[in-house]
């Protein structure tokens, strides 16, 4: 046993096994989120949501894979095909991959980068290409008018959601994620989301805009180009859209809870618990999806031109003002810091 | 190693290749963020994780949805097939094409050619940025193109709001014209 655990630790398998980890980890997580989303969306509006299928419906995601696997997945005859097809998997896999970074516990990190904050913002930029290849693919009116509201969405909003990381890279002084984790020890008043309270919002909006929710869901929008850039899909296809979607949002719930909420850190010393952190890692990040969720089943959509002004005209100079404050009373007081 | 290399150069390769050939501009912007990413693994190899992910971020992630997104404002789907522009161009191209053969011809022959394996060059995000800034050494001339660069960045970004900027009194338009 311990020469196999050793062999399979050398460099190509540690690689492969880490990747096939991170897939079955973020694939039951959409099927999980795609749950939780129909249970809060159906207490929200004071119905039951889906109670057939096991205890209280819990088993509904396994029902909802196997539908999506035995239906057909049509195509539209004018389509760009490879596209079209190469789009979900554009999507999914940088969506993906991002969580090869993530610290979940003490030591438990696939891949410490040294510039792991930069490694999150370049693979999530690429999400806007897969959205631009299934708005393109489709040949159809509404794909198109989703995906370049998407791509325009997704532009617009990189800019403060890169913004309001440099608060946190220039306290931690670091661009690795463990490093950030670790800054943050001792007590929950260390965590960053106090001295970057503005920053903190702004990533949180800027994350929703990322991941396409609502209230920022223009490029969906289904009440006006009836889903966008995933009018065209069906089946398996559709699905693997879906879970990029989710995945997203549980990543950016959980990049917002190792920068600002401290990472696996527990609130106090004394809920230490070794290397079982990760249940704080866990919870934090549930907590974090649980009021994008809420938030979704609340609020209304914005317009496209409400959308782009609040991102440049607000989130950006709150960003450069915040900048400015802490690297002042960084300057000031450099003993605090 | 040498099969990653393998991979890399070929998708390199492969991607660039097609990128000239397809007739479909759109397809050829999206072969050009394959090439990009091919370069992206490169980087990976020679231990430089930080321009790896620069290169991510700004050539797939923004120059090529910028020009994907310039292609789709200013042609219709249908229309993209572009044949006669590439004939009538041929001889200049032809002309450009074989001064970059020349030279990088030239810069083949010269430079010495060990391996696959990566060199001695700063590691460290914070000491790439020292360096940029002409600390620790670096020749101070390089915080001056630091300047400037950021001088031109600014002036880009001071003309494409010049540009774009409606003039008082025209309507407001919020739709994408046809």
């Amino acid at each position: 046993m311990g020469t196999v655990l050793q062999y399979l630790d050398q460099e190509p398998f540690r690689f492969l096994l880490s990747v096939g980890a991170i897939l079955f980890l973020v694939l039951n997580l959409a099927a999980v989120f795609t749950m939780a989303e129909r249970k809060t969306s159906a207490y929200i509006q004071l119905r039951y949501g889906p109670n057939r299928v096991g205890p209280r419906g819990l088993l509904q995601p396994a029902a909802d894979v196997f539908k999506l696997f035995s239906k057909e997945n049509l195509s539209p005859s004018r389509a760009d095909l490879w596209i079209f097809l190469g789009a979900p998997i554009a999507m999914f896999i940088p969506a993906a991959l991002v969580w090869l970074v993530v610290p979940f516990a003490p030591n438990a990190v696939i891949a410490d980068l040294n510039v792991a904050i930069v490694f999150f913002i370049a693979v999530t930029s690429i999400g806007a290409l897969g959205l631009i290849m299934a708005g393109y693919g489709s040949r159809s009116t509404f794909s198109l008018l989703g995906a370049m509201r998407g791509a325009a969405q997704m532009i617009s909003y990189e800019v403060p959601l890169i913004l309001s990381l440099l608060g946190v890279i220039m306290l931690s002084g670091s661009l690795s994620l463990v490093d950030v984790v670790n800054a943050q020890g001792g007590g929950f008043w260390h965590w960053y989301f106090l001295p970057q309270l503005p920053m903190f919002i702004v990533f949180y909006i800027a994350g929703i805009a990322e991941a396409r929710r609502v209230p920022f869901d223009l490029p969906e929008g289904e009440s006006e180009i009836v889903g966008g850039f995933m009018v065209e899909y069906s089946g398996m296809t559709w699905g693997l859209i879906q879970a990029a979607e989710f995945a997203s949002m549980g990543l950016i719930s959980a990049i917002t809870a190792t920068l600002f909420l401290g990472g696996w850190q527990p609130p106090i010393e004394a809920l230490d618990f070794g290397n079982f952190n990760w249940i704080w890692f866990g919870l934090k990040t549930a907590l974090l999806v649980f009021t994008f969720q809420w938030i979704r089943w609340s609020l209304p959509r914005l317009r496209m031109d409400q959308l782009m002004d609040f991102g440049w005209k607000i989130l950006v100079p709150i960003c450069l003002i915040w900048l400015f404050v802490t690297a002042g009373l960084m300057l000031l007081f450099p003993s605090v810091f | 190693m040498l099969i990653a290399f393998i991979f890399l150069a070929s998708m390199t390769l492969i991607s660039a290749l097609a990128v000239v050939l397809s007739r479909n501009v759109v397809h050829s912007a999206l072969f050009m963020s394959g090439s990009f990413l091919g370069v992206a693994g490169f980087f990976v190899m020679l231990n430089a994780p930080a321009l790896a992910a620069f290169q991510v971020l700004i050539y797939v992630g923004a120059v090529t949805v910028v020009i994907l997104f310039g292609i789709m404002f200013t042609q219709r789907p249908q229309v993209r097939r572009f044949r006669l522009i590439i004939n009538r161009q041929m001889w200049s191209g032809l002309f450009v094409a074989l001064g970059v053969g020349a030279f990088l011809a030239y810069i083949l022959s010269i430079q010495d050619w060990v391996g696959t394996s990566p060199g001695y060059g700063p590691r460290e995000t914070a000491e790439l940025g020292e360096i940029l800034l002409g600390l620790n050494g670096a020749p101070e001339i390089f915080s001056l193109l630091f300047e400037v660069i950021s001088v031109l960045l600014l002036v880009a970004v001071v003309a494409a709001i010049v540009v774009s900027r409606r003039k008082t009194g025209e309507g407001i338009d919020r739709g994408v014209e046809e």
